[in-house]
């Protein structure tokens, strides 16, 4: 299992848009993904459980992977996260 | 994936002004000194009659509850001068008391208010009897301090039972969800059920303020089910009584064939049967979870099919009877 704390760098936070990419991405790894915002946590595939969140900019996440490919899918979704959702 | 290793989440405190705002209606609240100390904070979900601590016993005084003033401590006041209620009311008031409640809509002093002021706790009034008041506010306490979790799945209400749809992203919950409700049966929550452990033994489950009744359907997107389906489809929270856990079919796993040893799962230490369904092309998932229901109702109701089946084995081998038809003889029946 690996775990990260990442928080939400562009203004509009996490809103549809940037779920949708979330959960797009989540999807091609086999590995389980859940996000834990101040004590709630959720199942990160799911995009209605990613749009709960709420999560505003400045927003502090945990992320946790677990499963064979947890490796790679924490990369991906860091690079993910790290980018802003290509947003400013 | 699923019902093990739950997050488990409860909180630690509300304020006054929580309190009161969420109950003045119902519990017919008035605030005798308007929003004093509505920002001090409740940590205990009991409640005090602190009847012995006016008497001036308060080695074992619990402070930090909510103090409930019945009829008994306003009798006990009012027998005392004003002198001796002051100073009642100072020894009282050396300990960092939440809040007070008056019952019975009962008068009390402007100088007890004024001191209670000074401390700056509030001094609430209700018109509810005590036995009514400490009954409606246990039960609140209660629930805002019960321990919490966050379940992924679909939450629907199946011909009034609760049942909830597990297992991984993507096996098709939200589908037999929207099967479901299409067949006449309503959604509670999908994706994110929030669940509460109501007294010691259930457990009740609601959506976030966000979602409310929207599900994802792949490859479709997002829908809101209450505008689809209207008013009938959906509720706003139910008991949990069945855990349905949807999995990929595999060859060697171990799936019950008599329905003699289901077993239960803890879900916030109550124990609720689980039931794994092994899932394959072709198979009609709606209609099982429909009659996982309608079982569960003959068992709540006293009949066990899987027990009644096996005592009709062992009449059977006690007869020596070898599966013979059930009717003994066909008459003419040539339509």
């Amino acid at each position: 299992m690996i775990e990260r704390e990442i928080t939400i760098k562009n203004r509009a936070g996490l809103h549809t848009r940037p779920a949708a990419s979330l959960v797009k991405l989540a999807a091609k790894f086999k590995s389980d993904f859940f996000i834990d915002k101040d004590g709630f946590e959720i199942n990160a595939k799911s995009i209605i459980g990613v749009m709960t969140l709420a999560a505003d900019q400045g927003s502090k996440l945990l992320l946790r992977f677990s499963g064979e490919d947890e490796e790679e899918a924490c990369k991906a979704i860091l690079e993910l996260f790290e980018s802003g959702f290509g947003e400013p | 994936m699923g019902l093990e290793n739950l997050k488990e989440t409860r909180k630690q405190s509300i304020t006054v002004g929580f309190l009161f705002e969420r109950n003045k209606s119902r519990l017919k609240l008035s605030s005798i000194n308007g929003e004093v100390g509505f920002e001090k904070e409740i940590r205990d979900k009991n409640i005090h009659r602190p009847g012995l601590a006016l008497a001036g016993y308060v080695a074992l005084f619990t402070y930090d509850r909510v103090q409930v003033f019945g009829n008994t401590e306003m009798k006990y006041l009012h027998h005392l001068s004003l002198a001796e209620r002051i100073k009642v009311f100072e020894t009282i008031f050396k300990f960092e008391i939440p809040c007070i409640i008056i019952t019975n809509d009962n008068k009390i002093d402007d100088e007890l208010v004024r001191i209670a002021t000074e401390r700056g706790v509030a001094v609430l009034r209700s018109q509810f009897e005590t036995t009514k008041l400490v009954y409606f506010l246990s039960d609140f306490l209660d629930d805002q301090f019960s321990p919490q979790t966050v379940l992924h799945g679909s939450f629907m209400d199946v011909y009034g039972i609760g049942v909830l749809l597990a297992g991984r992203s993507g096996i098709g919950k939200s589908e037999i969800a929207l099967d479901l409700v299409e067949r006449g049966h309503r959604l509670v929550a999908d994706d994110v059920v929030m669940i509460t452990r109501k007294g010691e033994g259930i457990l009740i489950g609601a959506g976030t303020d966000v979602v409310k009744h929207f599900m994802e359907i792949r490859g479709l997107g997002l829908i809101d089910i209450r505008s689809i389906f209207g008013i009938r489809s959906i509720r706003f929270q139910k008991r949990l009584e069945i855990a349905v856990e949807l999995q990929e079919w595999k060859q060697d796993a171990d799936y019950t064939r008599t329905g003699l040893d289901h077993g239960n799962i803890s879900i916030l230490d109550v124990e609720i049967p689980h039931v794994k369904l092994p899932i394959f092309p072709g198979k009609n998932i709606t209609v099982i979870v429909e009659v996982i229901a309608l079982d569960y109702l003959l068992r709540h109701y006293g009949y066990d099919a899987p027990k009644e089946f096996s005592k009709r084995l062992d009449a059977a081998i006690a007869e020596k009877s070898k599966g013979k038809r059930a009717i003994d003889y066909f008459e003419h029946d040539f339509e």
